[in-house]
């Protein structure tokens, strides 16, 4: 485990030297809230008005985490190396050395989320503050599950999209995988909750990465409850582990059947 | 004149040629880019039916509209990735000091620059804007329309990119802005111009030109008007011409670098 904090703790201190391309970051996410603000004020033509069981003021502090979980993790360049990796056959170099590829991932890309995900969340929360003048009732208490769940979604998500990457042993290229779970998670996870969507789908949508990686968090901000914190607290752990199981899986599959040309 | 430029057209058809040839090496990769491609873009449908199911106009677009938004950002944005890729990779090549390929060919820098790979995934955005104007409504001449408002559209897209990138001659490594410029670019294309208010109204007609990239061509497609056309081609112009003038102001402070590397 020593070695894999070592590993977080270098990717950390690496970050801290690219703070200005964090903050020019930054500028997108302004953006994309500016555009759901926008969108939501236009969409609720009253801002008392309650839309399945949210108000205005809620939906767009929804947005706000899920858009802070996304934006923070840089999920398209994790897949893009671990593709590149596979495909260039640098991954043998991790081979050999005493760790293994999967947690290697998961903590060298925690070191470079974990300086995103805090300067995001303080620009997230001073615009929030800002536009809608208004910050959901939450405790000292609740505030820490809130952060509990946003890490497991974080770790989650770093997980799931590894095992994208790691498809590249099996299939070329794996980056259209990866454009579908973005999509899936940004179109049905981000913007919407899962209330509004229709009531048949929306069991299955319990079971889906949706709702661990961003509909948890999320909810449990704009509407704390004890009984749903622990609820997501188990799902999430459920998650973590299958995903972690299934992304060993296919490493070990994916490495035995690896053929890398010397040069 | 006239000679010089249609031999540019020749080999700058060429280059994209071969550039896809080398694509196509793989079937399943190809093939697999383009349809994935096709499926991520529908994602969003279900965004819009959520939507619409709320209210019954969004930003003063209709359901129809919004699909013929999608598919003419989808249009443009294609066009740009698959015939000028390396537009938005500028700020690195410049950076990396992989310009001094293309400074010893005896053909203009920027075009050869800009049009050396494609992107395969591209033609799934280009697929997916026909199939959206079909479900709006397909005749010849809203074909027609959607063709020349796309080629527009990407031709001041990439304009922007190549202004952007060309900041790396002044300020070296801009990669976060260009891209940060070029990814707003598309975020706002794909959401009604009425949902927005004030100033920001005045920066999509000006400096961030998503008039001629999204909003005017609905128009012009849902209410033909020849202003609308005039509009369009003046202002493409300029960003075209404002984007050789920026670049080869930029070329002037260019040093080389000793980077040896072979382009294949």
């Amino acid at each position: 485990m020593k070695k894999y904090l070592y590993i977080f703790q270098s990717e950390l201190m690496t970050n801290l030297q690219y703070t200005f391309d964090i903050l020019v970051g930054f500028v997108s996410y302004c953006i994309m809230i500016f555009i759901f603000l926008n969108l939501w004020q236009y969409i609720y033509s009253d801002p008392s008005e309650v839309i399945k069981g949210y108000t205005m003021n809620q939906m767009i502090w929804y947005v706000i985490v899920t858009e802070i979980l996304w934006m923070s993790l840089g999920g398209r360049k994790l897949c893009k190396k671990i593709c590149n990796d596979v495909r260039s056959g640098n991954i043998t170099y991790n081979i050999t050395k005493p760790y293994n590829y999967v947690e290697y991932s998961l903590f060298s890309h925690l070191g470079i989320t974990t300086l995103k995900i805090f300067l995001i969340t303080i620009l997230g929360m001073l615009l929030g503050i800002v536009f809608l003048k208004e910050f959901p009732k939450l405790t000292i208490l609740s505030v820490l599950g809130v952060l509990l769940s946003c890490a497991l979604a974080t770790t989650i998500n770093i997980v799931l999209i590894t095992i994208i990457g790691l498809i590249s042993f099996f299939i070329e290229d794996a980056n259209p995988f990866f454009w579908l779970y973005s999509k899936l998670i940004l179109v049905v996870g981000t913007i919407f909750p899962i209330e509004f969507f229709p009531k048949a789908i929306q069991p299955i949508m319990k079971y889906s990465p949706i709702y661990v990686v961003s509909y948890g968090p999320a909810k449990l901000f704009v509407d704390f409850d004890t009984h749903r914190f622990i609820e997501i607290i188990i799902i999430q752990v459920i998650y973590l582990i299958i995903a972690l199981l299934i992304a060993h899986l296919i490493y070990w599959k994916g490495v035995r059947k690896l053929n890398v040309n010397g040069g | 004149m006239l000679m010089e430029a249609r031999n540019q057209i020749r080999v700058t058809r060429q280059s994209i040629q071969y550039a896809l040839q080398r694509e196509m090496l793989n079937k399943f990769t190809f093939v697999s880019n383009i349809l994935f491609m096709i499926m991520n873009n529908a994602c969003f449908i279900v965004q819009w039916l959520i939507l619409y199911s709320l209210k019954d106009d969004v930003g003063g677009y209709t359901f129809k509209q919004v699909i013929l938004l999608w598919g003419m950002a989808s249009f443009t944005y294609g066009i740009s990735r698959f015939f000028f890729r390396d537009s938005f990779e500028l700020s690195e090549t410049i950076n990396s000091g992989k310009l001094d390929n293309y400074l010893v060919q005896p053909k203009n820098v920027l075009i050869q620059c800009i049009t050396s790979s494609v992107e395969v995934s591209a033609i799934g955005d280009l697929i997916y804007g026909i199939i959206m104007l079909c479900l709006f409504e397909f005749s010849i001449k809203n074909l027609l329309l959607f063709l020349l408002c796309g080629v527009l559209g990407a031709f001041t897209i990439v304009s922007i990119a190549v202004i952007v990138a060309s900041l790396s001659f002044w300020f070296g490594r801009t990669e976060v802005v260009a891209n940060t410029v070029n990814g707003l670019m598309i975020n706002f294309a794909t959401y009604p111009e009425g949902i927005f208010k004030g100033f920001i109204k005045i920066l999509f007609y000006t400096i961030l030109p998503l008039g001629i990239t999204a909003y005017v061509p609905i128009q012009v497609i849902s209410h033909f008007e020849w202003i609308h056309i005039l509009y369009l081609g003046i202002g493409t112009i300029l960003f075209v011409t404002a984007a050789f003038l920026f670049f080869y102001r930029g070329l002037k402070r260019y040093s080389s670098s000793n980077l040896m590397n072979a382009r294949i």
